[in-house]
């Protein structure tokens, strides 16, 4: 982790692809070598319920992608397909490819991916709740030699402060914005290459969120990929590089996160937010001739 | 006086031969989730694993027990990959049933192996009792306890304090989670077992010096269920206060209320004690409780 302000060198996204509209035939994704690469991926749970219709998506070194879309879209699935913990849920990446810096992983056990660098975040905050901060945040650098370890636990608390000082308490009684730094704390332990933050802003007050994003916007500095998913799709916008819309298993917009954030259909239907910037609820419009509109 | 405190003390004792063996159960426990049925017989298999590394084999009696110690382990490394690792994913209740056959097949195997018979087991520590004035103590028992409680502090600092340590620990808290930060689920439930065999073999060797090993040993895992139920499944430093409190109690029991009912009254009073506090606290007294916040 070198952290350093500004620091980040030729921000590997958007040359080639901004400024091009949003489109449903996939843009090619994001400029830059790519780290982590869904070609065409199928996920079936159970054997039977196909969740994930065959995406792609790409992800470039030290790039951030932001995965957005309606519930039940997909979005944690893509994660799990990626950290395979899909596997521990019936899962199965049915078809396609996962790769990452050019290796196949799509058969790998969670446990692996993260030995490959690939930290996943998942939803609702898992802290391991009887276990201390302290611990929590050791045991997730549990994969470094000691001494890293320590050198990263500094850095971890030097990016939440807040968990510096609750170290010694028990993870469970913390409070939603502290358990979700502790969560994103403790990935960091590990020095991942690639972390998938999801929903890390679910059920937050608008000023934890801000903190949040706010020190997400500061890992972007450091020497890694990130991919986040968000139902608060302005923050998200404003952190990622290029944003990919998910709705009902695939993948029905990409482009840059400026062009997302412009682009006025997508603001009123997926984003909920009306011309002004107000937040409209979905229910006001009218689902399916707007998504015929684009799939035509 | 004098009796109430030999009563006493020889309860506390013995509870913590129970707290030993619950150690066993608890370690597992923490990290399958499973409640294993089987503790008695693996306290069974190391005793006589310790019988034939000693007497039958005739080498010198520490390098016997230190043979059988390492051959236990390696018996409990054995026992996941065997049985449980293609039940992954498999409901608990299930991996519960294999326990019972667990239970069952090694049964089997100790009167195959070694018949029905009873064997003498070896006096790794003197049995001449320990006196203090008018009070006598098993020697066996009160060094065994003494060791319990320093085992029970070195176990959980090994759970909260070393790298492996805490990645049982994760493993205890959450399967999910534990993979998803890089913890093999599988391996940690592989190292439980071979711990829960070792633990088991110290607790036949405190339980049984003096005396002798038949199948029917395997009695103390139940007689050790309410200690590990009272710490709360999941704790290891619990299972000191929670064996004192069930072994005193059962010590007094059996001390004055056994010859006025005239039976031994006191086998029971463990599992009274046992309901009570569970129907006071369900989590024991030391175990993890769902964390609630307000
Ligand atoms: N283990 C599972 N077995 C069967 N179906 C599942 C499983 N997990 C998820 N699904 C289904 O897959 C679909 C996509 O779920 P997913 O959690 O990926 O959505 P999401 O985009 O993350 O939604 P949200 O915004 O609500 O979190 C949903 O219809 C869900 O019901
Ligand atoms: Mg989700």
């Amino acid at each position: 982790m070198v952290a350093g302000p500004g620091a980040r060198p030729g921000g590997a996204l958007t040359e080639g692809a901004s400024g091009s509209a949003p489109s449903t035939e996939s843009s090619g994704g994001p400029g830059g070598s790519p780290l982590l690469e869904l070609s065409n991926v199928e996920v079936t749970y159970s054997g039977v319920i196909l969740v994930l219709k065959g995406i792609n998506i790409i992800v470039p070194e030290r790039g951030c992608v932001a995965l957005l879309g309606p519930n039940g879209a997909g979005k944690s699935t893509t994660l799990k397909a990626v950290s395979g913990v899909l596997k521990t849920e019936e899962g199965l990446v049915s078809a396609g490819q996962v790769r990452f810096a050019g290796e196949r992983i799509d058969t790998l056990a969670a446990e692996r991916t993260v030995r490959r660098g690939i930290l996943h975040v998942m939803e609702g905050r898992k802290v391991l709740e009887h276990m201390t901060v302290e611990q929590n945040l050791v045991a997730g650098g549990h994969l470094q030699r000691s001494r890293d370890a320590k050198e990263s636990l500094e850095l971890t608390y030097e990016y939440f402060p807040r968990l510096a000082d609750l170290r010694g308490r028990t993870s469970g009684y913390l409070s939603g914005g502290e358990q979700q730094m502790l969560v994103i704390g403790r990935a960091l332990m590990a020095r991942p290459k690639l972390m998938m933050i999801d929903e890390p802003s679910l059920g937050l007050a608008p000023l934890m969120v801000e903190e949040i994003f706010s020190i997400l916007h500061r890992l972007r500095q450091e020497d890694l990929a990130l991919v986040i998913v968000e139902q608060n799709t302005a923050a998200a916008l404003a952190l990622a590089d290029y944003g990919y819309v998910l709705d009902n298993g695939r993948i029905v917009l990409d482009g840059t996160a400026e062009s997302l954030r412009s682009n006025e259909d997508i603001r009123e239907f997926y984003l909920g937010l009306g011309a002004t910037g107000e937040r409209k609820s979905f229910r006001d419009i009218k689902h399916y001739r707007r998504r015929k509109r684009w799939l035509g | 006086m004098i009796q109430l405190i030999e009563y006493a003390l020889n309860g506390a004792l013995l509870g913590l031969l129970y707290a030993l063996i619950a150690m066993g159960f608890v370690v597992i426990y923490r990290a399958s989730k499973v409640f294993n049925f089987a503790q008695g017989e693996l306290v069974v298999v190391g005793a006589f694993l310790v019988w034939f590394f000693t007497l039958d084999l005739g080498l010198p009696l520490y390098v016997g027990f230190a043979l059988a110690l390492i051959g236990a382990a390696i018996f409990g490394l054995i026992i996941e990959p065997l049985l449980f690792r293609r039940l992954v994913g498999q409901s608990t209740f299930s991996m519960v049933m294999v326990t019972i056959g667990l239970l069952i097949l090694l049964r089997g195997l100790v009167l195959v192996i070694f018949g029905p018979s009873v064997r003498p087991f070896p006096d790794l520590i003197s049995t001449a009792p320990i006196t203090f004035g008018d009070i006598t103590l098993n020697r066996g028992l009160a060094y065994g306890g003494i060791f319990t409680i320093l085992l029970a502090i070195g176990v959980s600092l090994y759970f909260s304090r070393t790298r492996p340590g805490l990645r049982m620990t994760v493993v205890a808290e959450d399967h999910q989670i534990a993979q998803s930060m890089g913890i093999s689920v599988r391996r940690s439930i592989a190292y439980a077992w071979g711990m829960g065999m070792v633990l088991s073999t110290l607790g036949a060797v405190f339980y049984l010096n003096g005396k002798s090993v038949t199948f029917l040993v395997a009695e103390i895992g139940f007689a050790a269920l309410p200690v590990a139920l009272l710490a709360g499944l999941e704790s290891v430093g619990g299972l000191i206060p929670a064996g004192i409190i069930v072994g005193v109690a059962q010590g007094l029991a059996a001390g004055y209320i056994d010859p006025v009912v005239g039976g031994s009254f006191s086998a029971v009073f463990p599992y009274l004690v046992m309901v009570i506090i569970l129907f006071l606290r369900p989590s024991g007294l030391f175990g993890w409780r769902i964390v609630e916040r307000v």
